[in-house]
């Protein structure tokens, strides 16, 4: 039970073929490149939800942040785009991998970072006393901000591994469970596929959720440092 | 834990690269959110008054008979 609970988390590979190329790279089709000077559709529906996410999610940033913008709107459709294909029934979703989002998290976290140090080196070590500490609780203090700092993408990238990976386990267990019990007793699997149908609603929505937020803290991270 | 398996964690990293790097920045760099272009404000013309819609060489100071 316990290999067949996991199997769906193992990097598909096809007669000796990573095809996990494949499947990282296919959400990137359904956002078909602007050609022409009046789009169809679903360009242009695409274009306006990037429009109003970026203006969004950029207000708050200065000119030097400003120029991550297009980093920050193909991570929020990346992962918001991975988790939503990823609820089809039998599909592998990337984003349970934990190296794929160690991938992400901590090249854009060193990124931030690496900025802040250029741009404003006083400013960003200044981060790790807040003001108005007692002098004798500064060493303590500066050792918590330096591991509260370095542990920032591996809560990065563990809180999306974590999420996708247990919302898909739970609709595996209780999918599991409705259709155990609809030989035993059809009431409680009515009520057993309403909690299916609620979850699935609620996956739906963290997989929205995960995308913004990671993009969200990416920017905060950002926000300190420029 | 399948995930844990490092095996395969290169191949998964370097797809991601390769994804979010490149495919996906190159599809939203091609977005262009076009401008409101609004008409600039036209001063409109002093409508001319009745002695000015003909001119007369009494305008000329210069060439006045005095």
């Amino acid at each position: 039970m316990n290999e067949n609970l996991f199997s769906s988390f193992i990097t598909p590979v096809m007669m000796g073929l990573p095809i996990v190329i494949v499947i990282v790279m296919f959400p990137s089709i359904m956002f078909p490149s602007p050609n022409r000077l009046i789009n169809n559709r679903l360009i242009s529906i695409q274009q306006w939800l990037v429009q109003l996410t970026s203006k969004q999610m950029l207000a708050i940033h200065n000119q030097k942040g400003q120029t991550w913008a297009l980093m920050l709107m193909s991570l929020i459709l990346f992962i918001g785009s991975t988790n939503l294909l990823g609820l089809l029934p039998h599909s592998f979703t990337p984003t349970t991998q934990l190296s794929l989002n160690l991938g992400m998290a901590i090249p854009l976290w060193a990124g931030t970072v690496i900025t802040g140090f250029r741009y404003k080196t006083k400013a960003s070590l200044a981060h790790f006393l807040p003001q108005g500490t007692p002098l004798p609780l500064i060493p303590m203090l500066i050792i918590i901000e330096t591991i509260s700092l370095f542990i920032q993408p591996m809560a990065l990238a563990v809180r999306l591994t974590a999420n996708i990976t247990a919302g898909h386990l739970l609709i595996h267990l209780i999918g599991g469970a409705t259709l155990a019990l609809m030989n035993i007793s059809a009431a409680t699997a009515m009520v057993t596929f309403m909690i299916l149908i609620l979850l699935t609603i609620l996956e739906f929505a963290v997989a929205l959720i995960q995308a913004y937020v990671f993009t969200l803290l990416v920017s905060l991270y950002l926000h300190d440092n420029t | 834990m399948p995930q844990l398996d490092t095996s395969t964690w290169s191949i998964t990293i370097l797809s991601m690269i390769i994804t979010l790097f490149l495919v996906f920045q190159l599809k939203v760099s091609k977005y262009y959110f076009p401008e409101d272009p609004k008409p600039a404000l036209v001063a409109t013309p002093k409508p001319a008054t009745p002695w000015e819609k003909k001119w007369t060489k009494i305008y000329f100071p210069l060439l006045l008979p005095l």
